[in-house]
Formats: structure tokens, C-alpha cells, sequence
């Protein structure tokens, strides 16, 4: 879908990004990152020709940009930025339409479309439509650059730290929206942050950038478990590399089979979970850290897993809780299974 | 004035802003009425009341003048605060600005003193006087108020795909009207008073009366020109502070 080939930006004597080819494919969410200065903003926006590259060549779908009016390009390609951006003395529902308006789509079309937006990043239901840009929270507003780059229904969304303006909870929750339009829309995104977690977090591939040059271009995992070099590493942070591993991997792959018992009679297993009528973990049975193989510990519903959720998050729970092991539960709160401090151990791939 | 502004509620500005034009339209037309109240102030004076010209032609000279050399300094001012602020004009900023300036550091006199044997006596020159004059504050504030906006609506707006037009439109202009009528503001007040200065050389406006009562030493006239000016020039300042309001769009503005 969008396809730099030797793209270069020189400053004077000065290569600000050197050389550097990489292909987008459809679909996939794609994550600059690299520190600061290293040529992330400008690579990004080279896509859209908000600056001109010196050497090399742009494809997005296959056409060189250089073909295409500028502005005709950049009506194609969304484009949300960090401090957002929006027009002050519009209000919501106009920013949205800003660029269906600028290809003058009917306004009967242009009303739906605010509207799917609004209910798309769940805006609808505050009367936010008619509210100007300072009457919104970090958040909100930025959920509303993030549908104005929608609107047009562009294949491509370039995006530069769009999230970096607003504190680490709101963050949280963007991303997880963002990831969640990602999938429904299935749009190419090129995403620009220098926050790893962000990163590993939304990438379906990571480039990592360094003095203008591309350092390696891979998908998270790969980045994690084979870095080329030691910059990668350094990057990466290799302090905590075991926990960012487990921040990719979800509890539904480390889950296991638990062993259930429906009295207080430690069964054959270590660990043993006492059930209700309903499959439904009433108490831990061994498993406590510090305490006899016979202790019983009543299930909280703060120590209990989702097979979505993360195996960093689950390991930060059994540390909190002094517990070596986790039920995993569904949606009804039955018992699917157990993660396990051992288990985290064993599992590598 | 700004402070009062801000500390009085809105409506009461406006109910000010109605009740001093009725004032002044009311002066303007029936000032004749007054003559009994001018002739008990001042019982030494004999013509209490100036009569050569009616005060209604008086003002509507006054108003055309002001008009006319506003609507000049206005588009030459904002047009030039364009260029310079445009990739292709910016290093003409610190000439035009220059220039600006130099303009308002004539004394109104002297530009009369220039002018008249160019352009003769009467309506030009003053209008030449006050085009110079005006063009400072229009083209000060051109340049501020375009400086206000932000430089990353900027590039959302044209990395959303809008042309170099369609920017200064629908974006750079709306977002620096507040500004700019700011400037506006302050030219045409300026130029309200110092029309008055024209009367010395033939013009026809609200000095008129002043000049004559200064010359003849006869102080109804003074007053009776210079309650008008003043009247004029507070309630055009009123109706421009409700038109600023207008283009706010932040905190504690009123984009209703
Ligand atoms: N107009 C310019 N002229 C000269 N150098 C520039 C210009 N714009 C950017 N640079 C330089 O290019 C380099 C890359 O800038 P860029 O904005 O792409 O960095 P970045 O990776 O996005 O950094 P950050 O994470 O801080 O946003 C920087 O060293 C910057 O100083
Ligand atoms: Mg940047």
C-alpha cells in the first residue's frame, strides 16, 4: 500500500533521513519509532508531501505521489497529529467534515458520515456534535482528530504521536479504541510515537529509526526476540525485554486445564481450585506464597485473569497478590482454566 | 476602557451602546433645540448657537471622510499584512512595517502642510492625512493577529488537503478577524478625532465648529463640535467591541 524506496530529506549538508525503503502492506499497522530527532516526523510526512523529499520515490497504492496535486493526495491520506489541530472556531461536526466537505460530498451524506464517526469513537451520546474544540477534554479531542483523519474513509492513516498530549489512562483507552478501529476498518496506518509500550502495543510491524536511518524493520516479536543490533536492545530497554515479551502475549496462550474440586479436600495437584454449582472459582486451594500447600485462599475478583488480557498484566497481579497461579475466567466468571507462575516460565517461543 | 468591558456584563454594554447613539442622532438632528440652554450658559456670547452649517451635514461630512479613508487604510493595510505574511512577500515585512510606522509618526499638521499645495485645500488632503494615519494600527494588527494562529492548525489544515485559498479563507482569516478588528478599531477611533484637524484647511467636518469657536473665541461653538466628536467616536468604539466579540472562539468567548 504505501511503499518508500531509498526516500531521502536533506537539510543543507545535513541527511535527516537517509535512505530508507520499507513497505507498508495493506492493512497492516505500521510504527515509526526511534528517539528524539530521528527522522519519525519527517518521514511521515514525506507520505503526504507536507514535505518534499530530496532523493528517492513515494508509492501510496501504488502511484508515486509525486503524480498526483498535492492536495488531491493529501484528501486521500488521513492525517491526526499530537497537539491535534483542530479548528478553533468550528465546531465538532464541522471538523469532522472537514475534508468530505473539501470534496464536496452532499451534506445529506456528509451529516451521515459525522454521525457513524461520532458513534465510532463513542462521542455520541454527550451532545459533543455542536461543541467547539475548547470545550472539549484532552481525550475527547482527541478522538475527534483522530475521526476527522476518518472522514473521508481514507485507505491510509498517517498519524504522529497522536496520543502524546494526554495522560497515561485516557492514552490507555485511545489505544485500545484505536486498535479496535484498526480491526474493524482493516485501514493501512503508519503511527509515529517513541513509546515502545505504544509500540509493541498497536504494531503489526515496528521500523526503528535511528539518526535518519532505518535500523530494523520487523514485527514486534521478532523485534523483541531478535534484535539486530545493539541499539535495538538498548532501545528496546533490556531491563525489563521479559516483561515487554509478555506485554505482546495474551493469557488465552499460557492458559491451562485446572484442576477443580467442588469441597475443602486438597486434591492430588499442587493447585486446586474450589468451584460452585455454577463452574464458578470460589477459593484457591495451595498456590499461596508463604503459606501451607493446605491454605485456602478465597477468589477475589481482582486476582482472577481474561483470556485477553495481557500475561504482563496477569504476572503484575499474581506478584500484588502473593499468589503463583491465576483462574481464568469468561465472560459468565466460570473457570476456563489457570495461568500459572511455573507456566510463565516454561512458555517460550 | 478594556478592563470595564470585561467587568460589565454584556447587556449593559449594549443597553449603553443603544442609548448613546439615540443620544447622539438626537443631538445631531434637534442640537437647535438646545439654543435656549446655550444662550443661559453662556449670556456673554452672541451667537450662542452655530448655525453657518447644519450640524446633520456637519456629521455626514464628518462620516463620509472617516468612511472613505477607513475603507482605503483598511483594504491597503490588510492587503499589505497579507503579503508579507505569504511565503512569496515575507521579506518585505520589515520594509512595510517600517513604512507603517513612519506614516503615524507624521504629525497630522504636517502632512496637511505637505499636501495642500500638492493636492489644493479641503477634502483630499485631509483624506490623504488620515489614509496615512490609519494604516499603521490595520496593518500592525494584519500581521499580529495572523501570527496568533497556531502553526499546527496550519498544518492540520493542509495536511487535511486544503489549498493555500482555502487556508487563508476558511482558517487563517476567521482565526485573525478578532485581531485584525482590533486594529480596525483603533484606526477609525483615531481617525474620527483627527478629521477633525481637516476644518484647517477647508474640509468640511464636526472640527468645523471647533476651528470657528477657537479662531472667534466663542466656546459654545467648541462644545457643541467637540460633544458630537466625542459622542461619534465612544459609540463607534462600542459597536466595534460588540463586532470583536464576535470572532472570539476561545475561553470566555461568545461563538454562540
Ligand atoms: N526545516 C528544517 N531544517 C533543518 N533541520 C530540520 C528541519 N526540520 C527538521 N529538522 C531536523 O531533522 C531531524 C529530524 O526531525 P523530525 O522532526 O523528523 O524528528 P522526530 O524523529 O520526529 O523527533 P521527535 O521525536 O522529537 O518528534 C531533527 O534533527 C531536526 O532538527
Ligand atoms: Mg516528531
Amino acid at each position: 500500500m504505501i511503499e518508500l524506496q531509498g526516500l531521502t530529506k536533506r537539510y543543507g549538508e545535513t541527511r535527516v533521513v537517509d535512505d530508507i525503503s520499507l513497505t507498508v502492506e495493506q492493512g497492516e499497522f505500521c510504527v515509526l519509532i526511534g528517539p528524539s530527532g530521528c527522522g519519525k516526523s519527517t518521514t511521515l510526512k514525506m507520505i503526504n508531501r507536507l514535505i518534499s523529499h530530496s532523493e528517492g520515490k513515494v508509492l501510496v497504492g501504488g502511484e508515486d505521489i509525486t503524480t498526483l496535486p498535492p492536495e488531491r493526495l493529501r484528501r486521500r491520506i488521513g492525517y491526526a497529529i499530537q497537539s491535534i489541530g483542530l479548528f478553533p472556531h468550528w465546531r465538532v461536526a464541522d471538523n469532522i467534515a472537514t475534508v468530505p466537505k473539501l470534496l464536496k460530498w452532499p451534506s445529506s451524506r456528509i451529516a451521515a458520515r459525522v454521525e457513524e464517526l461520532l458513534a465510532l469513537f463513542q462521542l455520541d451520546d454527550e451532545g459533543l456534535h455542536d461543541k467547539y474544540p475548547h470545550q472539549l477534554s484532552g481525550g475527547q479531542a482527541q478522538r475527534v482528530g483522530v475521526a476527522r483523519a476518518l472522514a473521508a474513509d481514507p485507505d491510509v492513516l498517517l498519524m504522529d504521536e497522536p496520543f502524546g498530549a494526554v495522560d497515561p489512562l485516557t492514552r490507555d483507552t485511545l489505544q485500545a479504541e484505536l486498535a479496535r478501529v484498526h480491526r474493524q476498518t482493516g485501514k493501512t496506518i503508519v503511527f509515529v510515537t517513541h513509546d515502545m509500550d505504544e509500540a509493541l502495543r498497536l504494531a503489526s510491524r515496528v521500523a526503528l529509526l535511528n539518526a535518519g536511518q532505518l535500523v530494523q524493520y520487523d514485527r514486534p516479536a521478532e523485534l523483541l526476540v531478535a534484535p539486530a543490533n545493539d541499539f535495538v536492545r538498548d532501545f528496546i530497554g533490556r531491563a525489563d525485554l521479559g516483561l515487554k515479551l509478555l506485554s505482546r502475549r495474551r493469557v488465552e496462550e499460557y492458559c491451562r486445564p485446572a484442576q477443580r474440586t467442588r469441597n475443602n479436600a486438597i486434591a492430588s495437584a499442587p493447585i486446586t481450585w474450589q468451584v460452585d454449582a455454577n463452574d464458578r472459582p470460589m477459593a484457591l486451594l495451595g498456590g499461596r506464597l508463604g503459606e501451607p500447600e493446605t491454605a485456602r485462599t478465597v477468589v477475589n475478583p481482582e486476582w482472577t485473569a481474561t483470556p485477553e488480557m495481557s500475561m504482563k498484566e496477569a504476572l503484575s497481579r499474581m506478584v500484588w497478590f502473593r499468589v503463583t497461579a491465576l483462574p481464568v475466567l469468561d465472560g459468565e466468571g466460570r473457570l476456563l482454566g489457570e495461568v500459572t507462575m511455573s507456566g510463565v516460565m516454561g512458555h517460550r517461543s | 476602557m478594556n478592563v470595564g468591558a470585561l467587568s460589565r456584563p454584556r447587556s449593559s454594554r449594549r443597553a449603553l451602546l443603544i442609548s448613546l447613539s439615540v443620544l447622539l442622532i438626537a443631538l445631531v438632528v434637534g442640537m437647535e433645540q438646545l439654543a435656549p440652554l446655550f444662550r443661559a450658559l453662556f449670556p456673554d456670547q452672541d451667537p450662542a448657537m452655530y448655525e453657518r452649517e447644519s450640524f446633520l451635514n456637519l456629521t455626514l461630512a464628518h462620516l463620509a471622510l472617516v468612511l472613505v479613508s477607513s475603507l482605503v487604510s483598511v483594504s491597503v493595510g490588510v492587503a499589505a499584512g497579507l503579503f508579507v505574511t505569504r511565503p512569496a512577500g515575507r521579506e518585505f515585512e520589515p520594509l512595510v512595517s517600517t513604512l507603517a510606522a513612519i506614516g503615524q509618526t507624521f504629525p497630522p499638521a504636517a502632512v496637511l502642510a505637505i499636501v495642500v499645495p500638492v493636492a489644493g485645500f479641503g477634502f483630499v488632503p485631509t483624506l490623504v492625512a488620515l489614509v496615512l494615519y490609519g494604516l499603521l494600527p490595520v496593518v500592525q494588527n494584519t500581521i499580529a493577529g495572523l501570527g496568533t494562529v497556531p502553526s499546527q492548525t496550519l498544518e492540520a489544515a493542509r495536511g487535511n488537503g486544503m489549498s493555500a485559498w482555502q487556508i487563508l479563507w476558511r482558517i487563517e482569516l476567521p482565526l485573525a478577524m478578532r485581531v485584525i478588528i482590533a486594529g480596525v478599531r483603533v484606526s477609525v477611533i483615531i481617525n474620527i478625532g483627527t478629521a477633525t484637524i481637516g476644518s484647517t484647511v477647508g474640509a468640511k467636518t464636526l472640527g468645523t465648529p471647533i476651528i470657528a469657536g477657537l479662531v472667534g473665541n466663542n466656546l459654545p461653538y467648541v462644545v457643541q463640535g467637540a460633544v458630537l466628536v466625542g459622542l461619534l467616536a465612544i459609540v463607534t468604539d462600542l459597536a466595534f467591541e460588540r463586532l470583536e466579540q464576535r470572532f472570539s472562539f476561545g475561553e470566555g468567548g461568545n461563538a454562540e
